[in-house]
């Protein structure tokens, strides 16, 4: 692979907010295991992606690779037409905290912050943006239900309204993509449909979004489904989404 | 990120565990609290000998006298053999810069007698020059015939009944003879009588004085320990210790006289003082460099919890990461947390120190000192501690894989 030919993928991936060309990742756990395997895949800007698929099939490292967590050993991985795998350990920690915004299924808020001081975490490690932040964490609070909550910790929260709160962190920074590991995985049935409604108002906004989960239904509320096989993308399928996004609004 | 936010979030970290913050820091307040209290004990120490010398001494001159060679450590003895010869005093009083010279010659003194009631030893007479006489005649006159006392103040009532001018008083010396002498006068001294430990009960003419030493011209001459040798100012003191010394050293009688390993001197007051205050200054940092192991002792607490932080913290370190945080940023932060507990500790440290200091001074009387330039070390290395006890621990932080934080329960 020479710098020219990435410079040109990195032009043809213009229209994708996250492109993955042939990405190979093996891990040595005693033997080599083929975490990825050669997976090509773009997520063009304002498209809804679900990866699902068994455990051990590949599904985090995928979210690793285009969350600029890990780097892959093989192939390239464009995030905003960067090649990320040419960046610096601290150039990929600002493009984590510029362009992407993070939901883990375990919410991971800062316990000793408060719900406003979460939700505006990545604007302390990135000096350039200077904006009042209270106010917006008030506004990103207020559009996930939580208006009132500004000031609470986060132990004096819901599992749900945590993981408002966490969706709020993932939006301060005007992300292109916004990635979500299980964002249902540790809530009740009615307050998972709740935040899905949320993803589902993210996706009708123009967000890119890309969804890991094992459950189909959840699955279902984007436009596609990856499905991931041992490292490899089994089938990519294709969904009619309208129906979902046009009935939670 | 700013040093700003971090300092926020990190005082967050510290409060979150106020037990542990607190503990930890009792380390560092021990260790600077020690050092500052040995300073401030060191300096009043100090403080307090530099005021009696000062006091005792308000006319600009010297002290000649003999020391062994310096050792190397601390100060040599002195000497107490006589070397100074009348002809030494002679030489020096016709020096320029010098007003007068008066030889130190002490009597210590067996017995009193006043009208049959007796004092028994523990006091010196001295023998001296009516210059010399340190103090103010606050009754009669200054002795004129060698028979005559003037008496310090306190020795009014060495016996029943008192003493008062007039008076006769018989007194034995210690294996040199006794004599009658009439009270002409009371002294109120300014000296404390140089060196010695014995009080001066009074002053009689140097004429009394009968130790001689066969002098290089083969004369016999009256030998001194010491001279007080006065300048005719302040001004030109330094110029009269010069002199002094320069004579003392080529052509004086005592140079000869004087075994090898022995040194004259002519000290100041102000090189008496230079002197006690290096021997105080050594004693002080040597203890307060025993005090200081517990500042090392308190280091390695901050070190200790930091570490414990970050493993404690390892997911929210993996958060922090994942929303765009850089390795400095995490080294910035856990860094800061331990400066802020070094700091705390140096300055709560600082004011436990000279509390307890000025405690200790009040008790025993001596003058407060603020140990100014200690207060700084103290805080630097407060400071410095924070730093060096938390660069691993925040390293640590720093090279946390996000991948695994992120699964770290």
């Amino acid at each position: 692979m020479t710098s020219t030919g990435s410079v040109v993928e990195s032009v043809e991936a213009g229209n994708a907010t996250v492109s993955l060309g042939n990405v190979r990742r093996t891990y040595y756990l005693g033997e080599p295991v083929h975490a990825l395997d050669g997976v090509s895949l773009d997520l063009p800007d304002g498209s809804f992606t679900a990866v699902m698929g068994p455990s051990g099939s590949g599904k985090s490292t995928l979210m690793n690779m285009v969350g600029c967590l890990d780097t892959p050993d093989e192939g390239t991985v464009h995030v905003e037409g960067r090649n990320v795998t040419a960046l610096s350990g601290s150039e990929r920690a600002q493009l984590r905290g510029t362009e992407l915004g993070f939901i883990f299924q375990q919410f991971n808020l800062m316990p000793r912050l408060t719900a406003a001081e979460n939700v505006t975490l990545p604007l302390v490690f990135n000096d350039a943006v200077d904006v009042d932040r209270r106010e917006r964490a008030e506004t990103l609070l207020s559009r996930v239900g939580l208006g009132d909550r500004l000031d609470h910790a986060p132990p004096e929260l819901s599992g749900g309204q945590r993981q408002r709160v966490a969706i709020a962190r993932a939006l301060v920074n005007e992300p292109s993509l916004v990635l979500a590991d299980e964002p249902t995985g540790n809530l009740d049935t009615g307050t998972g449909a709740e935040i899905m409604d949320i993803f589902a108002e993210l996706h009708a906004a123009g967000r890119t979004i890309l969804m890991v989960t094992h459950e189909r239904h959840i699955a279902e509320h984007a436009e596609r489904i990856v499905h991931l096989v041992d490292g490899q993308i089994q089938e990519i399928e294709q969904l009619d989404s309208g129906a979902h996004t046009g009935g939670s609004q | 990120m700013k040093v700003t936010e971090s300092f926020r979030i990190s005082w967050r970290a510290i409060t979150g565990h106020k037990l542990r913050s607190g503990l930890t820091t009792l380390g560092i307040i021990i260790g600077v609290g020690s050092v500052i209290v040995f300073m401030v004990l060191g300096g009043a120490f100090e403080q307090n000998i530099a005021q009696e010398i000062e006091e005792g001494n308000d006319e600009p001159g010297m002290w000649v006298h003999t020391q062994q060679a310096d050792s190397g450590f601390g100060d040599s003895p002195f000497v107490r053999a006589k070397f100074f010869t009348d002809s030494d005093v002679a030489a020096l009083e016709s020096i320029d810069t010098v007003e007068f010279v008066a030889p130190s010659a002490r009597f210590p003194v067996a017995q009193l007698t006043h009208d049959g009631h007796q004092r028994t030893g523990g006091f010196a007479v001295e023998a001296t020059t009516p210059e010399r006489l340190e103090g103010d005649v606050v009754e009669g006159d200054t002795f004129a015939a060698e028979d005559e006392i003037v008496l310090s103040k306190e020795a009014t009532d060495l016996v029943e009944g008192g003493l008062s001018v007039g008076d006769e008083v018989e007194i034995s010396f210690d294996g040199a003879g006794s004599g009658t002498f009439t009270v002409v006068g009371i002294v109120e001294p300014t000296s404390t009588g140089g060196n010695s430990l014995v009080p001066t009960a009074g002053y009689v003419s140097l004429s009394n004085y009968e130790t001689t030493i066969e002098t290089p011209d083969g004369n016999q001459e009256r030998a001194y320990r010491d001279l007080i040798v006065a300048a005719e100012s302040s001004e030109v003191l330094d110029q009269a210790q010069q002199d002094t010394l320069e004579y003392l050293r080529s052509d004086s009688d005592a140079a000869q006289l004087k075994e090898d390993e022995h040194v004259l001197k002519a000290q100041t007051v102000d090189d008496a003082i230079d002197q006690v205050g290096d021997i105080v200054d050594q004693l002080t940092v040597f203890i307060g460099g025993i005090a200081g192991i517990s500042l090392v002792v308190g280091s390695i607490g901050i070190a200790n919890i930091m570490i414990v932080s970050v493993t404690e913290r390892t997911r929210d370190i993996g958060v922090m990461k994942a929303v765009g945080a850089r390795k400095r940023d995490v080294i910035q932060l856990f860094l800061v947390e331990s400066v802020i507990l070094g700091a705390i500790g140096a300055l709560l440290g600082v004011l436990v120190g000279l509390g307890f200091g000025y405690l200790g001074v009040s008790v025993i009387g001596w003058p407060m000192v603020l140990p100014t330039d200690w207060i700084l070390i103290a805080v630097f290395i407060g400071v410095t501690v924070g730093v060096l006890s938390g660069l691993y621990p925040a390293w640590r932080g720093a090279k946390v894989d996000p991948i695994e934080a992120l699964r770290h329960e």
